[in-house]
């Protein structure tokens, strides 16, 4: 017997949740098939969300599963100059015709998929991405100069809590494009993803005690990103998603945190999303978003 | 006596990356040990850890770098800590972490000469820094006069800032650090 998970045909955060209900209970005894032949887009967040799951299972030792490529040449094409296919071939048994990577991304990808799996890649990803980051964020989201250096150090904590709490390995891109439907602007994308052990596992020996019957995916994902909570004793940890907070309420940016069952957003004025969901269907490790938007003419 | 610490040059001998970033925590501790090791063998009054060379410090490393190294204990006679050459969002960084752990230290911006209180301080205290820079030492009466305070008042705030190792004292006058 087979499952066949269906990608949806736009992949991003609001889409995700679908994707993941696909697999049923986690990780699913059937092998298992990606059918990604209708999707038209993905975003960051959906491409390593597809390689967190093809990386979660190989994990937990199930067989290879089939994914079959998109139809769309051009999807395929765009897939390939992010660094999707170079990766999912490790992950997947692809079926379908993939287009050569380029030598060189796109203009808009800032940072093609890219495995983090030890400190030395958070060193890789902060020094790949400083030129192209003034480029983008100064260019053309109008963001002052100084902007670049705080999404950098934003990026930099983001990639260390894969090192530090999933207890695994996993992905990061970042990417630029236009929020058409949502906000009518150019945004900048950093997505950062892993099949680890999740919020709620990382903080449980240390925190679950004092939230009692609360406890679950949602209070651990309040506990980290509101209360600045972490599993070690160390005082100086748990800063840096309180300061990832701070630098994106300055430039109306956007967080969101899914973990387990739940997701956790920081909700700027231009969006309508909610704060938490919870009872989501299960995805492993913890999927992090951030969405920095151009600077308002009235605001540069 | 004053000996100046390098960072960016102790980040080049503790990682063999191209890039002048101060990032993570393994990295952030790693230089810590190297600045220790430095200023345990030091036999000087104050040390300037210049920062000027550092393109960019993450939250981490400002904890793992300067706040660890507030908290740790000190070797004795310890010499005076004074952060140069900081960027604004170094800056802000290290303001975040010395905040959290209710720590200050002198330091100064890149490129500005005049010193300012980083980190966590009473109103008191930033208004004793303050006073204190802009006639380079005083005496608690002296102080008081210039503030507007009663001298008790004067002597703690003085004193505050002497326990977080901000400023020196003879026993009469109290001095901030050397800057420049």
């Amino acid at each position: 017997m087979s499952r066949v998970v269906e990608v949806p045909a736009q992949l991003d955060d609001r889409t995700f949740d679908q994707f993941a209900a696909g697999f049923g209970s986690w990780p699913p005894e059937e092998k298992l098939l990606i059918d990604a032949r209708a999707a038209q887009w993905a975003s960051p967040y959906g491409l390593i969300g597809m390689l967190t799951a093809g990386q979660a299972l190989a994990e937990a030792k199930r067989d290879k599963p089939l994914f079959t490529v998109p139809q769309s040449e051009e999807v395929k094409r765009y897939w390939a100059r992010a660094g999707f296919f170079h990766h999912a071939a490790d992950l997947f048994e692809l079926h379908g015709k993939v287009p050569r990577p380029p030598t060189t991304g796109p203009s808009d990808v800032l940072l093609d998929v890219t495995p983090v799996r030890a400190t030395e890649d958070v060193h890789e990803v902060v020094g790949k991405i400083s030129e192209g980051a003034t480029r983008i964020l100064h260019g053309e989201l109008g963001l002052e100069l100084k902007a670049t250096l705080r999404f950098t150090m934003a990026l930099s904590e983001a990639c260390q809590n894969i090192v530090e709490h999933a207890g695994t390995s996993g992905w990061v891109a970042v990417q630029a494009y236009n929020f058409r439907r949502r906000l009518g602007r150019r945004v900048v994308v950093i997505a950062v993803s892993d099949g680890g052990v999740g919020f709620r596992r990382s903080l449980e020996s240390s925190h679950a005690k004092r939230f009692g019957e609360r406890w679950g995916d949602g209070t651990a994902l309040e506990a980290a990103l509101i209360q600045g909570v972490s599993r070690f004793r160390d005082p100086g940890r748990g800063q840096g998603l309180a300061f990832i907070k701070r630098f994106l309420d300055q430039w109306k940016g956007k967080i969101s945190i899914r973990s387990g069952t739940a997701r956790l957003t920081i909700v700027p004025p231009w969006d309508e999303d909610v704060p938490l969901s919870e009872h989501l269907p299960y995805f492993p490790g913890a999927q992090v978003q951030i969405i920095i938007p151009a600077q308002e003419a009235e605001s540069r | 006596m004053i000996q100046t610490i390098r960072i960016g040059r102790l980040l080049r001998e503790t990682v063999t990356l191209p890039y002048p970033c101060l990032v993570t925590r393994p990295t952030g501790a790693a230089v810590r040990n190297r600045i220790e090791a430095a200023l345990a063998h030091s036999d000087c009054h104050t040390a300037w850890l210049d920062f000027s060379d550092v393109e960019l410090l993450d939250l981490s490393c400002a904890d793992e770098v300067v706040a660890k190294l507030l908290l740790a204990e000190p070797v004795t006679p310890a010499p005076f800590l004074v952060l140069r050459g900081l960027r604004e969002e170094q800056h802000e960084a290290i303001e975040h972490v010395l905040t959290h752990h209710r720590l200050a230290i002198t330091a100064t911006l890149y490129g500005a000469e005049a010193p300012c209180l980083l980190g966590w301080a009473s109103a008191d205290a930033r208004a004793t820094f303050d006073a204190l820079i802009a006639r380079d030492g005083a005496t608690p009466a002296e102080l008081a006069v210039a503030l507007g305070w009663p001298e008790g008042r004067a002597r703690e705030a003085l004193q505050a800032l002497v326990a977080y190792r901000i400023l020196c004292s003879d026993g009469v006058r109290y001095r901030p650090l050397r800057t420049a």
